[in-house]
């Protein structure tokens, strides 16, 4: 299948390192073009900085990173910007700004330094705010706003980007269990009408299971495992990964599997080790 | 039509567009202009400065108005116009509302080096000190700039911090050279907490290029620094150069402030309450913020020049300690407000 559909972003050899520690080893992945993909790890493997690297918001590394073939270092950074979106994790702006002014920002990079507000500007910033439902509160300031309405004037903001691929750094980190579904929602909404390109940074791994077409287990700054969600969750996996022991069962609602951590799964990874 | 209206950012209060704030200012800057000419320890009627400023006649009142009136008339806006515009550039830079270019240092910087050229170097004339204070701010702001990009990347916190810690190194340089030099005390101490009185019309000359040159280089970065309020993070992945846009913000907010210095001494706390009151007329896209901190700042300098003079009559205030007063006001209301 992956050969079917050509990848939209291909990592190789991607070493990244902070001073003397290694947090991404050598790391390999295709990412398919107009798939949601979504990266799944404990703290601290690496999976953050694999998103930011693929944004280029990392520098010293070694290895490459091709967007349609083309190493993502040859490109400018306006250049990449109109093809690459993020949403960063805990993004913040003044809370005095309004929701227009802070999805405005997403024009950014469509703009020469002097070139006036063009109608395309507009109506790209107006499609944003449609598409995430925040255009009755354009003239709110962003301070007012609950925690769910903020995140979608952030997916406002870079949706007006208008990228193909968007990446999100754990979207849905501080918000209730009705505005995560809300978010991902939106999220699989670009992807299914729009056919975006999506790679997510998901800590849950219930969520992560239900809205990736490609689940990717990065675990010690290097890629364990990757494919399907069905495939990929499976006790033993999740014992090595995560940690954790758990029964795998398949929800009865989206048909994808879940799983249920009875404990941590001390014993399970010595036996593997 | 109502699209403007609509793009508006004002939600509460004002609904006005940013060219009826740019009309309302002009007028209210012109208005200013001719008190600070025709109030004073002399009033003068409008005919009289008609008749100094274009039909000079070589009598007292002209040379008056047009010799000691004329030049603060022209210096106080610019002066106020250059420290609006620094402290805009300064705040979203530090992404902190209660910075200016006094937090960063520059001011105190540039006390230091008019009080190392008075009394080091002989410096008297006022040209020579004016330009001491250029040289202080330009030269605090490349160091402070410079040992905040060495320790480790330009972040907000880091920049203010060093910032304040070259104020109060520069001021405690001041002080002791004052105190140890107490025959120059008294001509410089006026200097120092900044005034627009006394001042020939060649700074203003001199001081109109420099801040051109750092309004020109501000608009051309309104659109990386709207996005720089955002975190770093976000402004990289729109594709912001982070660094090249902070280092040549950081070298406009320099050169306004040195203008500023050079014009007027070190006036107090103009560029922390000027951004506050044009984000409040036009909100928060620089494009509008920086012209319409100009025009306030000027405005509100030109004010407190005019207030300068009668707070003590018959004796003259420096205006600094006006703009000082002001300051410390806003920045109590918004220090309270942020713990509310």
């Amino acid at each position: 299948m992956a050969d079917l559909v050509p990848s939209r972003i291909e990592v190789r050899d991607l070493t990244l390192t902070y001073g003397h520690d290694t947090v991404l080893d050598a790391l390999n992945l295709p990412i398919p073009r107009g798939k949601v993909t979504v990266l799944a790890g404990p703290n601290g493997c690496g999976k953050s900085t694999l998103l930011r690297a693929i944004r280029r918001l990392h520098t010293g590394q070694k290895g490459q990173i091709f967007l349609d073939n083309v190493d993502i270092a040859s490109l400018g950074a306006k250049d990449l910007a109109r093809q690459i979106g993020l949403l960063a994790q805990n993004p913040s702006a003044p809370p005095d700004m309004t929701v227009e002014e802070l999805v405005r920002l997403g024009r950014y990079p469509h703009q020469a330094m002097l070139q006036p507000w063009s109608e395309k500007d507009g109506v790209a910033v107006n499609r944003a705010m449609d598409g995430t439902g925040v255009t009755g509160l354009k003239t709110r300031r962003i301070g007012s706003l609950s925690g769910g309405q903020l995140q979608r004037a952030w997916i406002a903001m870079v949706l007006a980007q208008e990228t193909d691929v968007i990446c999100l750094d754990e979207p849905v980190n501080h918000l209730d269990m009705a505005h995560q579904l809300d978010c991902l929602d939106l999220v699989s909404k670009l992807n299914q009408e729009d056919g975006r390109t999506i790679v997510l940074v998901l800590h849950d791994l219930n969520l992560a299971a239900r809205y990736a077409d490609q689940l990717v287990f990065v675990h010690e700054g290097r890629v364990r495992a990757l494919g399907q969600p069905e495939e990929l969750m499976k006790p033993e996996l999740l014992a090595e990964v995560f940690e954790v022991d758990a029964a795998i069962m398949t929800d009865p609602v989206h048909g994808r599997p879940i799983c249920i951590p009875r404990g941590r799964a001390r014993a399970a990874v010595q036996e593997l080790a | 039509m109502v699209s403007t209206l609509a793009m508006s950012p004002q939600s509460q209060g004002l609904r006005l567009g940013p060219v009826q704030v740019y009309a309302g200012l002009i007028l209210l800057l012109a208005l200013s202009m001719l008190m600070s000419l025709t109030l004073g320890y002399k009033l003068y009627s409008l005919d009289q400065v008609w008749m100094a400023l274009f039909a000079h006649d070589g009598s007292e009142v002209a040379v008056v108005i047009a010799g000691l009136r004329l030049p603060r008339a022209l210096i106080a806006p610019l002066a106020g116009a250059a420290l609006g515009m620094a402290g805009v550039m300064v705040q979203t830079l530090s992404r902190n509302r209660i910075a200016s270019p006094d937090t960063l240092g520059l001011n105190a910087g540039a006390s230091l080096a008019v009080v190392v050229a008075s009394i080091m170097f002989g410096v008297q004339s006022l040209a020579g000190l004016s330009l001491a204070a250029a040289f202080g701010a330009f030269v605090t702001a490349i160091v402070v700039f410079g040992v905040a990009a060495s320790a480790g990347g330009l972040s907000p916190l880091k920049i203010v911090l060093v910032g304040v810690t070259f104020a109060s190194l520069s001021h405690a340089f001041v002080e002791v050279l004052l105190t140890s030099n107490e025959a120059q005390l008294q001509q410089l101490l006026f200097w120092l907490s900044g005034a627009f009185v006394d001042r020939p019309i060649a700074l203003f000359y001199n001081g109109l290029p420099v801040v051109i040159v750092g309004a020109v280089i501000g608009i051309a970065l309104a659109r990386a620094l709207d996005a720089l309020q955002a975190d770093d993070s976000t402004a990289a992945g729109l594709g912001v150069p982070l660094a090249a846009v902070r280092g040549l913000a950081f070298v406009a907010v320099a050169l306004l402030t040195g203008a500023a210095v050079s014009m007027a001494g070190p006036v107090a706390f103009v560029g922390l309450v000027v951004p506050h009151a044009a984000r409040r007329l036009v909100g928060l896209r620089h494009i509008h913020q920086l012209p319409a901190a100009a025009l306030f700042g000027a405005v509100y300098a030109t004010l407190a020049d005019v207030a300068a003079r009668f707070v003590i009559y018959p004796v003259e205030a420096p205006v600094g300690a006006i703009t000082a007063v002001v300051g410390a006001i806003v920045l109590l209301v918004l220090l309270m407000r942020r713990a509310a």
